[in-house]
């Protein structure tokens, strides 16, 4: 009886267990395999295995550089987002319908827009003979040419990642009571205490989790520094793409893959880690 | 000398009038409930003096000071709300406290004024506690704690015990009392409960659909309400519709005498009749006939319902020494005082309501 029930979950989540087996750890291990494979220009991929990969990528100061960059993008992209996207979340839950519905539908909208009709639109604002460009000759201050430079890549993801740190915030404010506030400004509170001493720490865990999937998504986004980034500034999975379609060196693409998996993971692993703790002792 | 005015005090929401043109004077250290059903405005009025909902129109005057467009957090009076608001990620301490850290209050008088308010509401012990760690009934003293702490000049409790179960209720019922009387805050209650109500306040007023239809001490509000709707609201009443009379009303043919009886004579009128003002007596005698047809025992007391010609009457007849004064379907005579009765016109709304 008790082998039986206890089977029972295994069978019930095969179907995703042999999805997840497929189409994430088989080609992630083939990747790793492939990664520790040696490569001749003239041949290709050889069959003997070396480390030589990654001691390559891990002292290229190229390769040192686009790591660096694509870390702090990600980074300065979720600061933005939480700058942005907290305050914006609140004003969302203070809002009353219809307008609410038409600014949340606003906040979404970047995600229903396909991603390359987007970047085209965005290097048409910021390329030199964009509107920005036009706008600031016309003001006297000669052209400005923001594409295809690391602001570019900054406001195109900030702008796309924006929903996923303004619906967790939201979630989590319409989970508070809403007497908070009021309670708040009754003992003495201006608007402003209320929100950073009573809802902030409060909403905390929400923008932590916003905070995790924006730099994730930034960290490991391809499209839009591959269009606004242009050839030169290259970030991580720019790169990869690189190595693989442009150099065919697959195995040192393969490395480089890895390497920033790895770090990205670790920097996950580490900021879900301080989410937790954080949880525990505010839900105890 | 009234410490709280308010002075014709509206809230309209769009084309709806949640309240409509309340006249209030509560003196210092006097407890009042707002009593009335749901929806009637008692929430509204309620905020309006806090400062959380904006008056259409009408003033709030605050121990001679006119408040009505003052932001809540300067108006400085203590609100305990219905779902207590306590902030979750802060100990029982530093809710307390928090309203003493806005006034700038140093650490150590902090403290002890936590300490006292804690010890009031006898909580000393839960101080490090988290709001999550505590029953209803110790949230609630907490959120008295933490509005009576900063000493304001008015209480203001939106259902403060309607959250908790009946015998926690009850006890919770006495200990704001007690607390009350012990602090001697002007205390503003809303409540849907006229037990709660009439227990506890000094003054009772009755709030129907957002207008003021009576505001006097419990005993008053109970024995003379002002109207059918608050007769029927407050406690059990016998309404039975007829013809007045001089003394008393005609009711299919059956003469009900009552003292107190304002209406006109020949005009329709409806006359009340508290449960335990009757008493039963042997069939044949007293005013009105009729049969037992239900007994309900209620522990202090009985209640039976009485078929009779006007009506079922519903009679409450207390439980002193155990002895029943009549059983399921006897006829009994039914008797009282004409001075317990009363009459009064009926009303185009009250018969709107009995249609
Ligand atoms: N923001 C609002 N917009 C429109 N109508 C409102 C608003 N707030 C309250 N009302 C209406 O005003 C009336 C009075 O509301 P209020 O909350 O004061 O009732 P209440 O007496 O406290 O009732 P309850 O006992 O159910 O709490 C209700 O009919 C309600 O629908
Ligand atoms: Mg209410």
């Amino acid at each position: 009886m008790t082998a039986r029930t206890s089977s029972t979950p295994w069978f019930l989540s095969l179907p995703g267990l042999i999805f997840f087996l497929g189409m994430v750890v088989l080609p992630l291990t083939l990747t790793a395999v492939l990664s520790f494979h040696a490569y001749d220009f003239n041949i290709g991929v050889l069959d003997s295995y070396t480390l030589s990969n990654y001691t390559t990528v891990l002292s290229d100061p190229y390769f040192l550089s686009i790591f660096w960059r694509t870390l702090r993008i990600a980074f300065i992209t979720t600061v933005l987002c939480v700058v942005i996207g907290v305050p914006e979340a609140y004003i969302l839950s203070r809002m009353w319908n219809p307008w609410r519905s038409i600014f949340l539908l606003v906040i979404i909208g970047p995600l229903l827009v396909s991603v390359v009709v987007r970047s085209f639109g965005w290097s048409m604002l910021l390329g030199s003979t964009g509107l920005i460009s036009k706008a600031s000759i016309m003001l006297g201050l000669g052209p400005v040419r923001i594409l295809y430079s690391e602001a570019a890549i900054v406001i195109a993801l900030v702008h796309v990642m924006l929903p996923f740190m303004i619906i967790p915030v939201w979630t989590a404010i319409q989970k508070l009571d809403p007497g908070l506030e009021p309670a708040a400004w009754s003992l003495g509170a201006s608007r402003f205490t209320a929100v950073r001493r009573i809802i902030l720490p409060q909403i905390s865990l929400g923008v932590l989790s916003g905070s995790l999937i924006v730099f994730g998504l930034s960290a490991s986004s391809f499209a839009i520094p591959g269009l606004l980034g242009g050839r030169r500034l290259k970030m991580a999975a720019t790169v990869v793409y690189d190595e693989y379609m442009h150099e065919l060196n697959w195995p040192l693409g393969a490395a480089i893959a890895f390497i920033v998996l790895v770090a990205n993971l670790l920097i996950m692993l580490a900021y879900n880690r301080m989410i937790e703790a954080k949880a525990r002792k505010v839900l105890g | 000398m009234s410490f709280l005015t308010l002075n014709s005090l509206s809230k309209i929401y769009g084309n709806f009038t949640a309240v409509d043109a309340v006249d209030l004077e509560v003196s210092k250290g006097e407890f009042v409930s707002l009593l009335g059903p749901s929806g009637c405005g008692k929430t509204t009025t309620l905020q309006m003096i806090a400062g959380l909902a904006e008056p259409s129109a009408g003033t709030v005057t605050l121990d001679g000071r006119e408040i009505t467009r003052e932001k809540p957090n300067r108006r400085g009076l203590g609100i305990v709300f219905q779902t207590y608001a306590l902030f979750p990620h802060m100990t029982v301490a530093q809710n307390v406290s928090f309203g003493l850290e806005m006034r700038k209050v140093g650490r150590a008088e902090r403290d002890r004024r936590v300490a006292e308010a804690l010890a009031l509401v006898k909580l000393d012990r839960f101080a490090d506690r988290y709001p999550r760690q505590l029953s209803g009934g110790q949230r609630q003293r907490v959120a008295i704690a933490r509005a009576l702490v900063i000493e304001p000049p008015v209480l203001l409790l939106d259902e403060p015990l309607s959250n908790l179960d009946a015998k926690l209720r009850e006890e919770m019922q006495f200990e704001l009392r007690r607390i009350q009387q012990t602090v001697g805050t002007t205390t503003i209650m809303v409540t849907h409960d006229q037990g709660e109500a009439l227990s506890i306040s000094d003054r009772v007023v009755v709030m129907e659909h957002g207008r003021m239809t009576q505001a006097d001490v419990p005993a008053a509000v109970y024995d003379h309400p002002a109207t059918e709707f608050i007769s029927s609201f407050i406690g059990k009443m016998n309404n039975i519709p007829g013809i007045a009379l001089k003394l008393g009303i005609r009711a299919h043919g059956v003469i009900l005498p009552a003292t107190d009886c304002p209406a006109t004579e020949g005009e329709s009128a409806v006359l009340s009749l508290r449960p335990e003002r009757i008493t039963i007596v042997p069939a044949g005698q007293g005013h009105l006939h009729g049969v037992v047809s239900a007994r309900f025992f209620f522990g202090s007391h009985w209640l039976f319902n009485v078929d009779t010609a006007v009506g079922q009457i519903i009679v409450s007849w207390p439980n002193t020494d155990g002895s029943l004064p009549a059983s399921q379907g006897q006829p009994v005579g039914l008797s009282w005082l004409p001075e317990s009765a009363r009459v009064s016109a009926r009303t185009q709304e009250t018969s709107r309501i009995d249609a």
